[in-house]
């Protein structure tokens, strides 16, 4: 229940730069997720909101209010730690009602029983309650760890990976619920996250970490169709984004983008948009994107396709994900479960240059998408619908 | 199977109790002696005319009482300081990153290592310089030497056991420090601060070099009392066994009333995990 912002806020261990001008604003009530590769600083900004670290420069504020002077129990956080940290000692029912027993936040007897049970109930670890930590499993650690956030009603729930432990179905169970308590709760939820699908089916908005740095902030649309570079593209989306060489050609007043093979060539939609930006973009060597949900393949010859090789083929759950090789690039690209493919059989690809993200080849930057109008159109409902 | 497990425990069995007799024997035979006369001390073994002589002669008639508690006053509060100003001390090792923390702690533990008696003689002159020569405080102080390097590593090894987010997650708990320290944090460590205090407590207690140099008469602790009951022309070894029997019951009576945490506390702290 608070909108939290960061300012400059840079944090360094030694020589090491964990966290380099981050600002960030976390509007009140949002669900805010921090998504990025391991190391990349997640859990640092994490602990500067919670006031466990220091950070050498910058700001913290809650509601306009600058935090950095007030230590971490009367900063009312509520946060859940990567690796549980439950209290070893002390029974599951006990360590669920820490906070409530704490002198900051203490609440009588009948209401610490009351919440213990009614959060023990949704995290179902009600049939635990007398165990000790050191009598669960993993996934159980975490529930409580979970557990002993959700008993409070704090400013901002941090939540450090929380449930990456946990086995597929309860995963899937407890992101549903974790949504729907902060939509009930109105509560301000800060998010961190390597999972691409916890980000996107979680984030009101979401921010990629990389390094220290905020690479991008946005919507899960935004970070999914404009991906502000390249390491954003292929951090989003599972299976990762297809990147091929390309170079821009114009021939006739026609404008072609020559990808993977010498003289392959593909025609750039016109009033698009694209032409303009890629002529203004100052190259003419780029780096393409092509998702693999996006990217088209037969079996049979046909003429205008490039021809490759099936190199692998993969079953993740309900599709599968079949990688072609041409020349030495690899396509990743859909494909229904059932296919019936052998290795190094020939496969001919299409190429959505239609669907297609274009990155300035040295800077890696983001340049412009091929079906940028229909994106636009995209962003714009979503932003007009507001940040729920 | 089953009767080969049953040799087997039998064996098992044995030995221990074999090793149990080998331990407790030289405890058994001081208790035994103690209550012989000085006439039957030699010429005896287990069948002879018990008396509580030996008792009477030590208990009532020296000032046995008095060194008794000068030892108690040296020792306890020697091990109280040692966890008072040892145990912040090893949660500062274990926790904080500061200049020279290794060497700092190296330092600590080699305290240990100098054999006393070579390190007793400087003392001696300096405790003789500043006035700290046969007073409590001088021997407390010196007993420092002893008891402190202990437990700091000891309770140090336990520090770093609980992860540093255990504490974070009392604070964000709305613990302050001090509460996260005396309710999270010492419950975990009490096990290794039971037993390092005991093992303090029993170095301290035993010390024998320390008192016998740096204190005379006002402060004798019962080591060094004991060598009273070697007399000019006999040795009474009755009133020795005596002396050191009653000396041996404080550590006896500490170790059986910890127990349940000493046997928890030798293990816990030593596997991660």
């Amino acid at each position: 229940m608070a909108k939290i912002e960061l300012v400059n806020i840079t944090k360094r261990f030694g020589k090491f730069t964990a966290l380099d001008n981050v600002n960030l604003e976390i509007k009140d009530n949002e669900f805010f997720v921090l998504f990025g590769p391991a190391g990349a600083g997640k859990t640092t900004l994490l602990n500067t909101v919670a006031g466990l670290v220091m950070p050498e420069e910058g700001v913290v504020k809650f509601n306009d209010e600058i935090m950095n002077k007030v230590d971490p129990s009367h900063r009312n956080v509520a946060m859940v730690f990567e690796n549980y940290a439950l209290y070893p000692n002390l029974t599951v029912y006990e360590n669920i009602a820490s906070p409530l027993r704490s002198p900051l936040y203490k609440k009588d007897d009948a209401t610490i029983d009351k919440e213990v049970h009614r959060v023990a109930q949704i995290l179902r670890i009600d049939h635990l309650l007398e165990r000790l930590p050191s009598q669960l499993s993993n996934g159980q650690k975490q529930r409580v760890a979970i557990g002993r956030a959700l008993v409070r009603n704090p400013n901002v729930f941090l939540m450090d990976e929380p449930i990456a432990h946990l086995d597929a179905k309860l995963r899937h169970h407890m992101r549903s619920e974790l949504k729907e308590m902060q939509s009930s709760f109105n509560s301000t939820v800060i998010y961190v996250t390597h999972d691409f699908l916890e980000a996107v089916s979680l984030g009101d908005r979401i921010a990629i970490i990389n390094e220290g740095k905020i690479i991008q902030v946005g919507t899960r649309e935004e970070v999914y169709y404009t991906p502000c570079n390249e390491f954003v593209a292929s951090l989003v989306g599972e299976p990762e984004i297809n990147l091929v060489d390309g170079r821009l050609i114009a021939d006739n007043g026609k404008y072609y983008v020559e990808v993977l093979q010498k003289g392959y060539m593909l025609p750039l939609p016109e009033n698009s948009g694209i032409i303009k930006k890629l002529i203004d973009s100052g190259t003419t060597e780029y780096h393409i994107g092509f998702r693999p949900n996006n990217v088209k393949y037969t079996f049979e010859k046909k003429e205008g396709l490039l021809r490759g090789t099936v190199y692998s083929f993969e079953s993740i759950g309900n599709k599968a994900v079949l990688i072609a090789k041409i020349g030495d690039q690899f396509l990743r690209m859909i494909a229904p479960n059932d296919l019936k493919v052998k290795l190094d059989q020939d496969v001919y690809v299409e190429l959505p240059i239609n669907r297609a993200t274009f990155f300035n080849a040295q800077t890696t930057q983001f340049i412009g998408t091929s079906d940028e109008a229909a994106i636009y159109r995209l962003v714009q409902e979503q932003l007009s619908k507001g940040v729920q | 199977m089953r009767r080969k497990r049953m040799i087997n425990n039998a064996v098992k069995n044995g030995l221990l109790a074999l090793y149990a007799i080998f331990a407790l024997f030289p405890l058994f035979w001081m208790v035994l002696i103690s209550f012989k006369s000085d006439a039957q001390m030699f010429n005896t073994t287990f069948f002879f005319d018990p008396t509580l002589e030996n008792y009477e002669a030590v208990l009532l008639r020296t000032d046995y009482f008095k060194y008794f508690f000068d030892s108690v006053i040296v020792s306890v509060i020697a091990v109280l300081i040692s966890v008072l100003a040892g145990v912040p001390a090893a949660y500062a090792l274990a926790r904080y990153d500061f200049k020279k923390k290794e060497d700092l702690a190296f330092t600590i533990l080699s305290f240990r290592f100098a054999p006393e008696i070579l390190v007793v003689l400087p003392l001696f002159m300096i405790y003789q310089k500043i006035g700290l020569y046969d007073t409590y405080f001088g021997l407390i102080w010196v007993y420092q030497l002893i008891t402190m390097p202990l437990l700091i590593w000891v309770i140090r090894g336990y520090f770093e056991d609980i992860s540093v987010e255990i504490e974070h997650a009392a604070m964000v708990d709305g613990y302050t420090w001090w509460q996260v320290f005396l309710k999270r944090l010492l419950p975990l460590i009490k096990p290794g601060l039971v037993s390092a205090s005991l093992l303090a407590f029993i170095f301290a207690w035993n010390n024998f070099t320390f008192p016998l140099m740096l204190s005379g008469t006002k402060v004798e602790t019962i080591t060094v009392a004991s060598l009273k009951y070697i007399a000019s022309d006999t040795v009474h070894y009755g009133q020795m066994a005596v002396a050191a029997t009653v000396s041996a019951l404080p550590a006896v009576i500490f170790a059986l009333l910890i127990q349940k945490h000493l046997v928890r506390g030798l293990s816990f702290g030593a596997v991660k995990g």
